[in-house]
């Protein structure tokens, strides 16, 4: 049986149980998330900026402005707790949305949306995918 | 002699039809599948941003993963706004149309 990668402690707090290789892969997508909400030019940055309202041409700008705003601060958190061995749940929050961006940002840019566009994807693709929902289920598990 | 006829004094309040209703439609929250987000973390999503039950969520998130889309709440404009920007922080799939 695969040992779980995240642990809730009966303290409440919930256990990080990454390794080295883990924890820079983990590093890489949050890097790539915060890159890409700034940068119109990074690949993720569409499916960052989908719209609200598709029935209008232009959303309201404080709605994009908020969500700009609270995607950026669950990264930014994320990162600054990236090499914690406990987090809270406010923590744990920031790391699954910020998981759940990276791997919706990724599929988007490789076009990966449908289960048949998936499965034709290449190897190293996949194993990024599934490693990225690994993540997210053992967090989901927890929370 | 003619007979004089009473005057009908109705005591029934008068509605003026003229003047429209005014109803407004509700906004519609949509939550769309994707192949490539866990079950699970649906779930989650749904029940912290909107403080759904355990049972709710699952269904919510159920019907997204069968017919494609669900209503995931519905409400005034500012807060299906307001949810559509939580769920696509959160990294899933979401629009807000007028309910129909």
């Amino acid at each position: 049986m695969a040992s779980r990668l995240f642990v809730r402690r009966r303290d409440g707090r919930l256990e990080v149980r990454l390794n080295d290789a883990g924890r820079q892969m983990v590093a890489e997508a949050f890097a790539h998330v915060l890159a890409a909400e700034s940068d119109p030019e990074h690949d993720w940055h569409a499916s960052l900026n989908g719209p609200i309202d598709p029935s209008t041409d232009l959303d309201d700008p404080l709605a994009t402005l908020s969500r700009q705003h609270e995607i950026t601060s669950n990264v930014e958190l994320a990162i600054a707790t990236l090499h914690e061995d406990f987090l809270n749940d406010a923590e744990a929050w920031a790391w699954l949305c910020s998981l759940q961006v990276a791997l919706r940002g990724l599929v988007t840019a490789k076009g990966l949306l449908s289960a048949d566009r998936l499965a034709q994807s290449d190897v190293a693709t996949r194993d990024y995918i599934t490693t990225l929902q690994s993540l997210l289920f053992g967090l989901a598990d927890v929370m | 002699m003619a007979a004089v006829k009473p005057l009908r004094v109705s005591d029934e309040t008068q509605v003026d039809t003229s003047v429209a209703t005014l109803t407004l439609r509700p906004w519609n929250v949509i939550v769309w599948d994707d192949p490539v987000t866990p079950m699970s973390v649906v779930v989650v999503i749904l029940r912290k941003i909107f403080g759904y039950p355990n049972n709710k969520a699952t269904q919510l998130m159920l019907t997204v993963h069968h017919e494609g889309r669900a209503v995931v709440w519905s409400g005034p404009l500012e807060r299906a706004q307001s949810y559509c920007v939580k769920l696509q922080v959160a990294g899933l799939v979401a629009t807000i149309e007028r309910d129909a």
